[in-house]
């Protein structure tokens, strides 16, 4: 009912690549990338992905746009925490969106940012399969 | 579609004709028996003709589980589509939807309903009265609130509310115990506290209304006027679990804010038969009552906790 993370390839410790489908109307948080560097490939369909500014320390107003864009099929982004916060939607409601990231090092908790207050909330990222196979929790 | 389809094909089981700028779908699918699964996306579906006449009467109505319309042109539900009584999984995403009708509980097998990037700007109530729908998405729409009684899907695992126009939510959302995912982003969700909105207190013949109801007076029909008999047949319970009172055209509704650890508030509308309601969630404690004012709070957090898990950012 979300958005799944399947875990392609782990480069020995040195990289998760990963494929992840989106169904209509998908869409993640605004979240950052954990000090590592974070590249998007397109597959199949298109994705919408809106650049924030961080907020300020203690947060207290709506978080501040950047730019926003639509990547269409086999467009490449790239992203890291001195770029700024980002979030990334399937913004079709009759197609769904295939897309390749591969983060390196390999992270798994990030924040997630409330955009009207710009507070942050620490979360740990969860792989919907491994390897092909679907992992339980 | 093209005639003679049932009489190639008698054993189709999915038809997917999306994207073929297909304008009216006829009689061609009423004899397909054992068709389960319809795909018929981006097309120039919406006006008459989209369906089939007789749609009902087809075995059709029985045996189809998965209907997806989404990218046409449907400006309202066609009614003949609410006699698919089998149907599992429909999507009206992409359409010129400005309402749901409240017909839309004939679909008693429903688990998954996309209404997503329509024009809906309200959620009939009947819409809850679906038992197995699961998987339920109205974001991109123009909605302004949620009615109460959408807490009654006690299936509902996902609810997709993104990109609408809620300022609240009703606190009987919180009642959704099976809830995995709620999104809320993109609303103009109110952040800070609002004073009580609209309170009309209450006429001397509501307050007579409420007395008689509360204090259980005794009257027979040829005590009153017909039109007080039928007057006090309309008080309503009054919404707070905990009050055993009854209001007929007067009610309070207040916003509360239920706090997640101070990471995130939502505003919840709070309906109550009078300000001096003591009602579950209220954190300033007003009557000796501080047992179950307590245990209010208690249910509270926890239903926030709950939440807290549940919430997409």
């Amino acid at each position: 009912f979300r958005y799944t993370r399947n875990l392609v390839d782990n480069g020995n410790g040195k990289f998760n690549l990963m494929i992840l489908c989106w169904g209509e109307g998908h869409g993640s948080s605004i979240h950052d990338h954990t000090d590592s560097h974070c590249f998007m490939k397109i597959l199949q369909g298109n994705l919408k992905e809106t650049l924030f500014e961080w907020p300020e320390k203690k947060g207290n107003g709506e978080m501040a746009k950047k730019s926003e864009r639509v990547l269409r099929e086999n467009q490449c982004a790239y992203i890291n925490d001195s770029i700024g916060l980002h979030r990334v939607e399937n913004i079709s409601h009759t197609e769904t969106a295939v897309s390749l990231h591969l983060y390196s090092p390999p992270f798994d908790t990030c924040n997630t940012f409330d955009q009207r207050t710009g507070h942050k909330h620490k979360v740990t990222m969860t792989f919907y399969s491994q390897y092909g196979e679907r992992t339980v929790c | 579609l093209p005639a003679g389809l049932s009489q190639w094909f008698p054993a189709l089981e999915v038809l997917d004709v999306s994207g073929t700028g297909l304008a009216e779908m006829g009689a061609e699918l009423l004899s397909l028996p054992c068709l389960h699964t319809l795909l018929a996306k981006n097309n120039r579906l919406g006006g008459p003709g989209s369906l089939p006449k007789g749609l009902g009467q087809a075995p059709l109505a029985r045996s189809l589980r998965v209907l997806n319309l989404s990218g046409n042109r449907f400006a309202d539900v066609p009614p003949m589509l609410l006699r698919l009584r089998g149907l599992r999984s429909l999507s009206l995403g992409g359409n010129r939807l400005h309402s749901i009708p409240p017909d839309i509980q004939e679909l008693r097998s429903l688990e998954f309903l996309y209404l997503g990037g329509n024009f809906i700007t309200s959620i009939p109530p009947e819409l809850a009265k679906l038992p197995s729908l699961k998987y339920l998405v109205l974001c991109d729409n123009k909605i302004q609130s949620i009615p109460p009684q959408l807490a009654q899907l006690h299936s509902l695992r996902s609810l997709s509310l993104h990109n609408n126009l809620l300022t609240y939510l009703p606190r009987e959302i919180l009642n959704l115990v099976h809830l995995e995912e709620l999104s809320l982003r993109g609303n103009p969700l109110v952040v800070r506290f609002v004073r009580d909105l609209t309170y009309n207190p209450p006429s001397l013949q509501e307050l007579a209304g409420r007395t008689v109801k509360t204090r259980n007076v005794p009257y027979a029909p040829s005590d009153l006027p017909e039109t007080l008999v039928r007057y006090l047949s309309l008080a309503s319970n009054c919404p707070n679990p905990k009050c055993g009172g009854v209001y007929f055209d007067s009610c309070v509704r207040q916003i509360k804010f239920v706090d997640f650890c101070g990471k995130y508030r939502l505003p919840l509308m709070h309906y109550l038969c009078s300000p001096e309601c003591s009602s579950p969630f209220s954190s300033a404690s007003q009557s000796s009552t501080s047992q179950s004012e307590s245990d209010s709070e208690d249910e509270a957090s926890v239903a926030a906790h709950r939440m807290q898990k549940v919430l997409l950012g």
